[in-house]
This record gives C-alpha cells, sequence and structure tokens, in this order.
C-alpha cells in the first residue's frame, strides 16, 4: 500500500478497505449523541463501518432523529445500565462480532473497565494500553503519529517500549514501511539529570538490539531536531531519525497533554486518535470532539483492524 | 484583554528612552542583521564585542553596514563575554544579549559575583509568542528552559519576574495559567498540586500583580470554549496572557510547537538578572531576535 500522508488520504484508503474486504463493524457503548451517530453515518455511507448502537433506545432514537439518520441501517442494543453498557458493547468485540469498540457518551471509568474486564475485555497478555494521537501540520508532507499524551501518565522504561511498539503498529497500518521514531526529551543529549533523557537512550540500544522491532528509535532529540533536517544539522546530529520523525514518544502526559494541546490549538492542523494495545482497536473520543474527528478515528481503527488481521 | 501582535514591542520601544546594548560575541545565524535592523528602526545603541576582524567580514558578506554600531575588539569569546558583561554591570550598558557562543559561558559570567549581573533573585527564561491561528493572539510562556524541574517556591519566582516583565509591556494584571495535563487536581500528579498551590497563593496576596489560576490543561487556559464545555469557572480560563510550565520537556516542547510546527515569531528574554539577557536560539529568525532586543529594551528601562 502507499503511505498515507494525509487524513483525507485515510479516509480513502478505509474506503479501499470497505470496498475490498467488506466494512469492519463498530461497537459503541452509550450512542445516545447526534454529532457522533452523524459520524457513524458518514462512515456506513462511505462503506467502511457498520455500527451497533448500545444504548437506551429511546436516547439513541431521539439523537438519531436529531442527526436525520435512519436507524433501519442499524443494530440496536436497548441497554439502560451504564456499567452494562460498555460490557455489552466490548463483549461483541471480544466474541468477534464487532471489530472495534468505541466510546460513545458513557463515562470514560465506565468504558475502560470494561475493556480492561478479564473475561469480555479487550487485554492481551501484559502489553500496555496507551494512546496515540495522529497529526497532520499545514507544512509538513506526513502524519505525526505522538503518544502517550492521554492514557499512561508517567510511564517507566518498559511500558515506553510498549507504547512505542503499539504506536509503531498503527504507523505501519498507514503504510509507513519503516517507521522513523523520535524519543524526545527537552535537548538532544543524555544528561544524568533528566530522566527521559536516559529512557531514550535505552529505548534506542533496544532498537538496536532488536528489542524493539519494525521501527528505527533515535533519541534523545528536542522536537526541533525531529522535525527540521536543518535544525538537526545545525546541532551536528547524525541519525536516519532527525528531521523525519513518523512516530514521536513523549517522556509523560503532562509534556505530551501540552504538547499536542500546542499543536492543536497554535497550528493549522488536523488531529484525532485511538487507543491501542488491546486485542482490536479501541476508539475514545471526547464530547469536544468534531464528527469529522470521530469519522477520522473510526477511520484510523478500520486501517489498524485491517492491518492487524493481515 | 488580551495582548495580540508583536509590533507594538517595536513601537513601544522606539517611544522611550533609548537603550544601549551589549552583544557578545555576535557572529552570524541573523545576530548581526537583527542588530542593524534594531539600529535602522532606532531601537537602541549597539555595542558589538567580540572579534572585530571576524564582524567586519561577516557584515561585509551579509552586505550590512556597522554605521552607527560600536564595536570592542576581544579576539576569545571568553573574554567578549566577560567584557560585555561587565559593560552592562558598569552601566556603560543597559542589557546583554547573546550571540554565537555557549550559553553557559554567557551564564557563567552573568552569575559572577564579582562584576556579574546577579540580583539576588531567580533567573528565568520568558517567550512571548504570537499566534496566527488565533488571530496573532500573544502567549508567554515560562520558563523556557532555565529551571529545569522548579518547586513550588521557584515556580513563585518565575511568575514574580514574568509579571514584572508584562507589566513593563503595558499589561497591568497578566492572567496567568498553571498548565497540567488536566484542569484537575489529582493526587498523583504533582504540577497539579503545585498549581492549586500556586492559585491559592494569588488569591491570598502572596503572589502580586496579576492573577495566578491552575491547574489547566492548554486547551482551557487558551480557549473560552475549551473552558466553557469542561464548566470551568475562573477569569483566567480561556483568557491566559502567561502559560507557566511544569517543567523543561513541557516547555521545550510546548515551544518547539510554537517555532517549528506553526512557525511563529516571538520574542525571548531572561528575567531576574539586574538587567535583562536577550537569549535567542541560533534557529530563531531574524524578527525573532529583532523583537527580542525591542523586548528586552524595553524590560531594561
Amino acid at each position: 500500500m502507499e503511505q498515507i500522508r494525509t487524513l483525507s488520504a485515510l479516509l480513502e484508503y478505509a474506503k479501499k478497505i470497505g470496498k475490498e474486504q467488506g466494512p469492519k463493524t463498530v461497537s459503541v457503548a452509550m450512542a445516545e449523541d447526534a454529532g457522533l451517530i452523524s459520524a457513524l453515518e458518514e462512515a456506513r455511507a462511505a462503506g467502511f463501518a457498520n455500527s451497533i448502537l448500545v444504548g437506551n433506545g429511546a436516547k439513541i432514537k431521539a439523537a438519531a432523529e436529531q442527526a436525520g439518520v435512519d436507524l433501519a441501517n442499524y443494530k440496536v442494543i436497548d441497554e439502560s445500565n451504564e456499567g452494562q453498557m460498555g460490557m455489552k458493547s466490548v463483549a461483541l468485540v471480544s466474541s468477534g462480532e464487532a471489530d472495534i469498540y468505541m466510546k460513545g457518551q458513557i463515562h470514560t471509568n465506565n468504558f475502560l473497565r470494561a475493556m480492561l474486564n478479564k473475561e469480555v475485555g479487550l487485554r492481551s497478555g501484559k502489553n500496555t494500553i496507551s494512546h496515540c494521537y495522529f497529526h497532520t501540520v499545514e507544512g509538513f508532507d506526513h502524519v505525526f503519529f505522538i503518544a502517550d499524551a492521554a492514557f499512561n501518565m508517567y510511564p517507566d522504561l518498559a511500558a515506553k517500549a510498549d507504547i512505542l511498539q503499539n504506536t509503531v503498529n498503527l504507523a505501519r497500518a498507514f503504510g509507513v514501511v519503516e517507521p522513523k521514531v523520535a524519543v524526545l526529551a527537552a535537548v538532544e543529549v543524555v544528561n544524568p539529570d533528566m530522566p527521559c533523557t536516559l529512557d531514550a537512550a535505552a529505548l534506542t540500544q533496544m532498537n538496536r538490539r532488536g528489542q524493539i522491532k519494525n521501527c528505527i528509535v533515535d533519541g534523545p532529540f528536542a522536537l526541533d531536531n525531529a522535525v527540521s533536517e536543518e535544525s538537526a544539522k545545525t546541532k551536528g546530529i547524525v541519525s536516519p531519525v532527525a528531521g523525519h520523525a513518523d512516530v514521536m514518544i513523549v517522556p509523560n502526559i503532562d509534556a505530551g497533554n501540552m504538547m499536542v494541546k500546542a499543536l492543536v490549538y497554535f497550528s493549522k492542523n488536523e488531529t484525532a486518535g485511538l487507543i491501542l494495545g488491546a486485542t482490536a482497536p479501541v476508539v475514545l473520543t471526547s464530547r469536544a470532539d468534531s464528527p469529522r474527528a470521530k469519522l477520522l478515528s473510526v477511520a484510523a481503527a478500520v486501517a489498524l483492524s485491517a492491518f492487524q488481521k493481515k | 484583554m488580551t495582548i495580540h501582535n508583536l509590533d507594538f514591542l517595536m513601537d513601544l520601544c522606539a517611544s522611550g528612552r533609548k537603550m544601549t546594548i551589549a552583544v557578545a560575541c555576535p557572529y552570524g545565524d541573523d545576530a548581526l542583521a537583527a542588530v542593524c535592523a534594531a539600529r535602522d528602526r532606532n531601537l537602541v545603541n549597539s555595542v558589538l564585542v567580540g572579534d572585530a576582524e571576524k564582524i567586519r567580514v561577516l557584515a561585509e558578506k551579509d552586505g550590512l553596514s556597522l554605521d552607527g554600531i560600536e564595536i570592542v575588539d576581544e579576539k576569545t569569546d571568553y573574554l567578549a563575554v566577560e567584557k560585555s558583561v561587565k559593560m552592562v554591570s558598569g552601566g556603560d550598558a543597559d542589557l546583554l544579549m547573546k550571540g554565537l557562543v555557549k550559553t553557559a559561558t554567557l551564564l557563567k559570567s552573568v552569575l559572577n559575583k564579582e562584576w556579574g549581573l546577579r540580583a539576588g533573585s531567580l533567573l528565568s527564561h520568558l517567550f512571548l509568542q504570537e499566534i496566527t491561528v488565533m488571530g496573532g493572539r500573544i502567549f508567554g510562556l515560562t520558563d523556557g528552559g532555565m529551571n529545569m524541574y522548579p518547586d513550588l517556591q521557584t515556580k513563585v519566582g518565575i511568575i514574580e519576574n514574568a509579571v514584572e516583565c508584562y507589566h513593563k509591556i503595558g499589561v497591568a494584571c497578566p492572567m496567568i495559567a498553571a498548565l497540567a495535563a488536566v484542569e484537575v487536581v489529582n493526587p498523583d500528579m504533582a504540577c497539579t498540586l503545585d498549581a492549586a498551590a500556586l492559585a491559592k497563593m494569588s488569591d491570598r496576596g502572596q503572589i502580586k500583580g496579576c492573577v495566578v489560576d491552575g491547574p489547566f490543561a492548554l486547551d482551557n487556559a487558551v480557549s473560552e470554549e475549551a473552558a466553557k464545555t469542561k464548566g470551568i469557572r475562573s477569569p483566567v480560563a480561556g483568557n491566559a496572557d502567561i502559560l507557566l510550565v511544569p517543567n523543561i520537556e513541557c516547555g521545550n516542547l510546548v515551544g518547539k510547537v510554537m517555532t517549528y510546527l506553526a512557525k511563529e515569531r516571538g520574542a525571548g528574554v531572561v528575567l531576574g538578572a539586574r538587567k535583562p539577557i536577550v537569549l535567542t536560539s541560533r534557529f530563531d529568525s531574524m524578527e525573532t531576535k529583532l523583537l527580542s532586543i525591542a523586548l528586552g529594551a524595553v524590560v531594561a528601562r
């Protein structure tokens, strides 16, 4: 496949998967919002995802009416208990009836508790579950994958290695054959007083020794030398990753969250996100996300689902 | 009332008493061009401290005239830095600017006990950044990297420095957002606790001349709509002038998103010494360097 370089290309790719392999099935916990249902309808009309809507039947109906969407094309599972909504939706995925688990209006805690449930959830061994934001930014010709800015607060080295591998898998699902991974810090040198520079050095070495696969890892990098070849050159950094990072691993939730939000609010960009590392793709969007962002997250989940089933 | 468009710094600088800037090692990377542009706009008097021969060759190569700019010949970087710091501490210059010399070398001189620029307060970096997609709105980002992992008391010092600077550029009561990844206090996230303490210190008048609130995630500090969605009620929510970051990784990443991904212009200055220090990076554009000179000169008054 050709590398996906814009989020419009991501939608086209999801459509292609739909056409060739049939649409994926999304199981949505508490699908009681008009904006969400219109995003799901767009995915259905584009032929890449059908949805099962779990939640209060009357509220789902009202939201669909508000969105002008005909529920004849949807399976609706009437469940009014919020805890049960999560369990029922996730069970559809773990049983194989659905391919993607998605959050609707359900509280994040209930949604995640179901995801991590030992019997019906989507745990995959000891692997760390992580979040990834993917962005396009004006002036750059490829997608940036940033992790983990939302799920793991202060990951240790082992967790960072998992986060890195999860994110690399998503980048590969986007057609990036061998993703270049920059482990970010405030500086590009190893500094014993800055723990994230030590983690970065260790992750680089784990990649060289084959402990982290299918990608090229380097770090520490300051953001400028990860994204700008000129800046890397001026600093005298020789690395295949310098200036060309596809994936950026942030040191912790504080730095990652601020970085991503600065991107979203201060640049011309398009952004969506996905939960990785479970046995199936998980879409966790927030109520502030636009229908377009929700649609993009579903498209990414479709691409990842197709990649994982290859 | 948030501030917009950094050009006001040049007007503010040109309209007051003219300051003298000592530039240590002004070799290339637009530093010389910025000094010449500052002269052309009548912003400051400049003294270039460094290898005179080298400076003249560079100016000629870039087609820059050095008319009206004083040169003090010091062959080595070390002596050039020492001389420029002494000029500022001795009163021959009003502010200091770093050219192509290591920040550590410059700071060592600045902190010299006999002839340096120590004022007994904390040194911190403030960067003003103009954001095009928000109509040119200006955000101050601090600390940009002088303090790696500041504790609560250090954060108070960082805020005080930034507030003094904002007063000088005409913002009487800046709104300061103490940033974290979330807008709620979480015992497992240390920076949210510091943010809560800073907000309370602001309430009790322990931090003056501004309003501090936090914790905020960046979105609800800069966007009223995002703050509304989260139901946050605070004069700072959506209206932040200054973004206080918890540590060097956060400051560096946010600052570099602004500079490298959003490609914005800004103005940076080190505060807390007896006189301001214009400390730009070699990657900063000529315009950012010029705006930084203007900011430094206004703060020096």
